[in-house]
């Protein structure tokens, strides 16, 4: 299974932090830190696969997009690759709901990115890697959910015209 | 009032960088007010705020309750907030949880279809006992939903709730199987999913859904689901070999055909783990051929490894290394390209080159390999280890990056479709200077090198081995190339080839000799004890073996180096035993040609032996320095010794204090005196001896070590010291009498409840029956067993008064002595040979035994096998019959 998702940026800043195992704030904060550092270190021709002894059986696979990397902690029962195809379902559908997405999109919006990626992973499951699925789901949360109110100084938002 | 909302949060957070932390204590104690709100809007809003924050590493956990009020929002976005907050925060213990059963219950049965959906998400995540009990079957009941989205998000729900609430399964397991005939794609990979992690754990019960799940090998197409399939039959196959001759129709099929390295990756895999090349079915290739699968899948493993794309050459790696465990002969030949992947630039790649190789190694191509990897070790090793990359930066304040512009960066190109992105266009500087570092300068590769090396070395009992001198050599460097903490891993295997490989035992004696003799090193060991266990190694090999080569003075300083304090007790008795073997060994040498040069040597080398052994004694514990340096304040310096290093200091200072008497002038007598003490050492030859061999010792009928076989000893205690004052000592030698020291140093040692090998004290009496010139050597014509019995009685009479009153609170050693004693006692019957066998083992790997017993109680035993150990350990093995024992026996009890 997919024991957790995170989205940190090239400075290590946290964007979207996401555990199935019920660990507590000090724990996930740690092996943020403790990934960051692993996963900054490598250059960008290296492969995305790193082991993460801290964690038992635990694999850290992982892409970066831009200023952000994007990591998946795995256990064995997940397939390599796939997970590596998993992260680009997962940024691809990002770019579907916000259009072009950027860091920015994803800094405003975490709420909404935590809807998009329960709709690509369930419970640490991948449930869905089918783009129109994933998006058609996103889409009808958002229709049931109140419209976004449009923020002070959001420029995303703005740029979006959410309203 | 106004509140925030989460964007004018994220917004403050960005401006504020300066003082984040007091503009996130102003914000928690907005929420905290904000949360009491009864607008539920402004509720939920703070609910967001304290989600984000929690991201951010502060707690949220004082706001359970709060959540679940969310929770129970009756508008979609604010329920949803709840429940993904709660996802975020609850733990297996958090106490509102029991609240939310009803809550979920009602979401659950919800007309709305994302609120089923958002319902299943968040009890996924947050099901406890209890909740799993209540709601598994108002879940079950939704699987049966018209969406396919609904059922796919049931079926995970599910497996979460018989995780926590396994009686489940048995209603669970149908409705699974069920839905692999689902009409929806993702509701099948969402039931193979589950079936793949039930099957991980317990693979038994899902081997009925084999015929169904090959079925849908054969029909599907979408690599998703098939990846998963393929996993699952790799754990199926593990309990049901049959499964193998099944699927290789359909995989051999798949690696033909794919053109998704992961999903031929997969197959390779299941393949290999699953034992499929193993079947002799030949298969059609491509383009027609009959071959076998084996030799395709190795085929196509090369098409991975050797793929540009660092992702998929890795998992080339993976399957080889796998596949080197099962069939070494078909991954031999890949054993070229592989050893370039060792100089990767990327560690992940290497690691597992690393792990592919050591079984490919053959004894060929060995040397090359551990050439390759030393060189690395060896280059890197100048180069010092770089800082751990420094996780501070993340709360850095000065290098937060607050241009917008690269935070505006599209993720993904224009089109969406290729993956390569906007990436090293803001690639900081540090990023690209840590990027060239080695990966040979990480600890963990460095450590994961070296088990490799040693482990081709010594794979299949040395059999890669054709120059064992090279191996030993090898060991040595490694010593100083490591630069971790490898000192156990290499003590290990030096002392496992120098005792099994008696060829290279010299050499091996050289090595340490030189290891020894590094004053550099052993000034290292001094601040980093991780390399101590080697050197320690090295000095019990030169102990042991030192008769193998001729005897050098040098060696016993080297066993006795000024940084020997520094060593654990364990080492240190260690050292001093090499020490005395190695004196002893170097006496018989040099008496060999007695002459007044060797006399003068003996002299000074004795006396300096003595001093060291002092100093050693007494910056054991420096208060001990003011009892000053005579023989009383050495007998009470000793009482402050760990009791194995006191026993063996003594014996050490014993035999010093002997030769030192015995040439106290060119008496002839001396070079027989010097000649024999090595005998005692080297009665019997020590053998390797498995650490199971004492289990297959049958255990004779009739033997009950609990029961007394006679009289009890009279037992002493720890601390008696026999009378010996130093005096005495010196008048009886100036009597001229040689037996007088001997005599008193055999009396003082039966006294000594330690001194469980005196066995190997009539061992050398016999050897001294032997000899021709006997009437020469005083000890013979003594009457010691007069001497012996008075000083016997005297101390027992003392020692049981002492003992009644000090030892009460030790029984468990006494009976553990006892045993000892009895193993030991005259019974001419023979069980007790196999007894005496275990005696010795225990001396063999006398460190386990000591971790067993628990406290001062190991002391006592572990000193006790130590001193056997030292001067005992091969006549108890070996002795025949016993009869000496007896006859030591007899003079005790006379």
């Amino acid at each position: 299974m997919i024991h957790a998702v995170m989205i940190i940026n090239q400075l290590g800043k946290p964007r979207l932090l996401k555990f199935y195992d019920q660990t507590d704030t000090a724990t996930q904060q740690s092996a943020l830190r403790d990934i960051y550092a692993l996963v900054s270190q490598r250059a960008d021709n290296l492969c995305r696969f790193i082991s993460y002894p801290k964690w038992a059986n635990a694999r850290i696979i992982y892409r970066r997009y831009a200023t952000l990397f994007f990591i998946f902690i795995v256990d064995h029962s997940e397939s390599e690759l796939g997970i590596i195809d998993l992260i680009q379902v997962f940024v691809e559908a990002l770019d579907r709901v916000f259009e072009n997405v950027s860091e920015l999109d994803i800094i405003f919006n975490f709420d909404e990115v935590h809807y998009v990626l329960s709709e690509i992973v369930t419970a640490g499951m991948a449930s869905e890697v089918n783009l129109t699925e994933i998006a058609r789901a996103v889409g009808d949360a958002r229709k049931l959910a109140k419209p976004i109110e449009p923020s002070r100084l959001g420029l995303a938002s703005f740029r979006r015209g959410f309203s | 009032m106004f509140e925030k909302s989460l964007t004018d949060l994220i917004q403050g957070l960005r401006a504020n960088k300066r003082n984040e932390t007091a503009y996130i204590q102003k914000s928690l104690e907005e929420i905290q007010s904000e949360v009491q709100s009864s607008d539920t809007n402004v509720k939920s809003t703070a609910i967001d705020k304290l989600n984000y924050l929690h991201m951010l590493g502060y707690d949220m956990n004082w706001a359970n309750f709060n959540v679940v009020e969310v929770m129970a929002a009756s508008r979609f976005s604010e329920k949803r907030s709840g429940y993904l907050a709660a996802t975020q925060s609850f733990h297996q213990e958090t106490d509102v949880l029991m609240l939310t059963t009803n809550l979920i219950r009602k979401d659950l049965a919800s007309a709305n279809v994302m609120e089923v959906s958002v319902a299943l998400d968040g009890l996924a995540q947050i099901t406890t006992l209890e909740l799993s009990m209540d709601l598994f079957d108002d879940v079950l009941a939704v699987l049966g939903h018209s969406r396919p989205y609904i059922r796919k998000k049931a079926l995970i729900c599910l497996y979460k709730l018989v995780l926590k609430y396994p009686e489940g399964l048995h209603a669970f397991v149908p409705q699974l199987k069920e839905r692999l005939d689902d009409p929806d794609p993702s509701v099948i990979s969402a039931a193979v999913t589950v079936i793949c992690e039930l099957a991980h754990s317990n693979p038994r019960n899902y081997l009925p859904l084999a015929p169904k799940l090959y079925h849908l090998l054969n029909t599907l197409t979408n690599n998703w689901i098939l990846i998963k399939i393929v996993k699952l039959f790799a754990s199926l196959a593990s309990i049901e070999p049959r499964l193998a001759k099944k699927i290789h129709g359909p995989l051999s099929q798949l690696v033909c055909t794919t053109t998704a390295m992961s999903l031929l990756y997969e197959c390779i895999h299941t393949a290999i783990v699953a034992d499929v090349i193993s079947v002799p079915v030949p298969i059609v290739d491509s383009i027609g051929r009959e071959v076998e699968f084996a030799d395709l899948c190795a085929r196509k493993l090369t098409l991975l490894y050797e793929s540009p794309d660092q992702n998929v050459r890795y998992v080339g790696l993976v399957a080889l290394s796998l596949m080197q465990q099962k069939r070494p002969d078909l991954a031999s030949i890949h054993f070229e390209p592989i050893l370039k992947y060792l100089d990767d630039p990327d560690q992940s790649i290497r690691m597992r080159a690393l792990e592919a190789i050591s079984g490919i190694v053959t004894r060929k191509n060995l040397s090359k390999t551990v050439k390759r990897l030393m060189s690395q070790l060896i280059l890197s090793n100048t180069i010092a280890l770089q800082p751990e990359h420094s996780a501070g930066s993340l709360f850095d304040k000065s290098s937060v990056n607050s241009d917008a512009s690269s935070l505006d960066t599209p993720l993904l190109d224009s089109n969406g479709t290729t993956f390569a992105s906007a990436r090293g266009a803001i690639i900081s500087p540090r990023k690209a200077n840590s990027a060239a570092s080695d990966p040979a300068d990480n600890p963990e590769y460095r450590l994961a090198a070296i088990e490799a090396i040693v482990d081709m070395c010594t794979r299949n009992s040395y059999s890669n081995l054709a120059n064992f001198e090279w191996y030993v050599a090898t060991l040595v460097d490694l010593v100083y190339v490591a630069s971790v903490d490898v000192g156990k891993l290499l003590s290990a295997k030096l002392l496992d080839v120098t005792v099994r490989v008696r060829q290279v035992r010299e050499f091996s004696i050289k090595m340490g000799r030189s290891l020894l003799s590094d004053s550099q090193l052993m000034s290292q060991i001094a601040a980093d004890s991780s390399q101590a266990p080697i050197v320690t190694t090295a000095a019990y090999i030169l102990g042991e073996y030192c008769m193998l080569l001729p005897a050098n003075a040098d060696d016993v300083g080297f066993l006795l180096p000024e940084s020997l304090p520094r060593f654990s007790p364990d080492q240190q008795s260690t050292f001093i035993q090499a020490a005395m073997k190695t004196y002893t060994n170097w006496l018989k040498d040099s008496s060999e040609y007695w002459n007044s040069d060797i006399w003068e040597s003996v002299r000074s080398v004795t006396s300096t032996t003595l001093s060291k052994l002092s100093e050693l004694i007494y910056t054991e514990d420096v208060n001990v320095t003011a009892a000053g340096s005579n023989a009383g304040g050495l007998e009470s310096a000793f009482a402050l010794l760990p009791l194995q290093m006191n026993s063996q200091l003594r014996h050490f200072i014993e035999i010093l204090k002997a030769v030192s008497m015995a040439t106290s002038n060119l008496s002839e007598s001396a070079p027989h005196i010097c000649q024999e003490l090595h005998s005692l050492f080297t009665a019997f030859e020590l053998n390797p001896v498995s650490a199971a061999a004492q289990g297959k010792v049958p255990m004779p009928d009739g033997l009950d070590l609990d029961s007394f076989i006679g009289d009890a000893i009279p037992d002493t205690t720890l601390t008696v010291i026999p009378p010996s004052p130093p005096p005495h000592v010196v008048r009886s030698h100036r009597s001229g009498s040689m037996g007088q020291p001997r005599r008193h140093n055999s009396s003082r040692n039966k006294n000594d409840p330690f001194y469980l090998g005196s066995s190997a004290k009539d061992g050398g009496d016999r050897n001294f029956d032997d000899l021709p010139d006997v009437d020469d050597i005083p000890v013979v014509a003594l009457d010691l067993s007069h001497i012996g019995s008075t000083k016997l009685v005297d101390n027992a009479k003392k020692s049981k008064k002492k003992k009644s009153k000090k030892d009460k609170s030790r029984p468990e050693t006494h009976s553990k002595r006892h045993r000892r004693r009895k193993a030991k006692s005259p019974s001419p019957s023979p069980p007790i040979a196999p007894v005496e066998i275990a005696g010795d083992e225990d001396m063999i790997d006398d460190s386990e035994d000591g971790m067993v017993i628990a406290g001062q109680q190991q002391q006592t035993v572990s000193a006790a096998e130590q001193l056997a150990a030292t001067t005992s350990e091969r006549s108890i093995v070996d002795n025949p019959g016993g009869d000496n024992i007896g006859k030591n026996e007899g003079h005790r009890s006379a």
